[in-house]
């Protein structure tokens, strides 16, 4: 069986909210940028060649969507919109300390490199997949990806001697949970 | 399907700082875990009914 157009607009509508999050940071305006996002793509069905790679044709026109958008007005993001409905579960504090730290963290990074990682971590895209996606070359998606990877870490796990005290904290506790997971005794 | 590892495209150096116990490999089960956390909500929020019907009223046409 086929599947029409529309429906493979509709089955790909939760990764271009991923997706539209990672770029924007908002929600809000994650839901600005995926409707239209949609608009344009049903503008543009003609244009799209059955069987070919559908996913990556609306990952695109969504990320030119919001290059385009940035272009028009500046980023007028709130850098802490992202993740506060997960910080409200019942994990540990701790583990929320954390992943407020790790969301916090997610933000400062650039948008092409925060929505690399999110497709390939979140999303269990390929580079290549990526690639397409995001109209770049393979290695360019995998920089991205390694970057963004590597500045997390920097932060998160960074130097505990020059990290301020609300930091150090998250990173001694991410110190230890990762020793925990690793087997070994956190020497922080 | 092709799962990439996330510290390629170069080896990674032994960079480690002293007291940096964790390996590279707890870091990114950590962040693959939190990443899903943050972000697996928002997938699978309801599609706002006026996003559906927009699609549904252009398959009309």
């Amino acid at each position: 069986m086929t599947t029409s157009f529309h429906d493979q607009v509709i089955s790909i509508l939760p990764k271009l909210r991923v997706q539209a999050l990672a770029l924007t940071r908002n929600r809000a305006a994650a839901e600005d940028l995926v409707q239209d996002a949609v608009c344009n793509a049903l503008s543009a069905q003609a244009t799209f060649i059955p069987g070919t790679n559908f996913p990556a044709w609306m990952h695109r026109i969504l990320r030119n969507r919001f290059i385009s958008n940035l272009r028009k007005r500046r980023d007028t993001t709130d850098i802490d919109d992202v993740p506060q409905s997960v910080f409200a579960t019942d994990a540990a504090h701790e583990d929320r300390l954390a992943l407020k730290e790790l969301g916090a963290a997610m933000n400062r990074l650039p948008a092409d490199q925060r929505e690399a990682l999110v497709m390939v971590v979140v999303h269990g895209m390929s580079y290549e997949a990526l690639a397409q996606a995001t109209g770049c070359a393979v290695g360019t998606a995998k920089s991205r990806v390694f970057r963004a990877r590597r500045q997390l870490e920097a932060w998160l796990l960074g130097d505990t001697a020059t990290a301020k005290p609300a930091q150090r904290l998250t990173q001694d506790l991410l110190k230890a949970r990762l020793a925990d997971a690793t087997g070994k005794t956190a020497s922080v | 399907m092709k799962h990439p590892d996330m510290n390629d495209p170069k080896p990674k150096k032994a960079t480690k700082r002293p007291g940096e116990s964790a390996k590279p490999e707890a870091f990114d089960l950590w962040l693959k875990r939190g990443l899903h956390q943050i972000y697996d909500g928002v997938a699978k929020e309801p599609i706002p009914d006026e996003l559906l019907k927009l699609i549904e009223d252009d398959r009309k046409k």
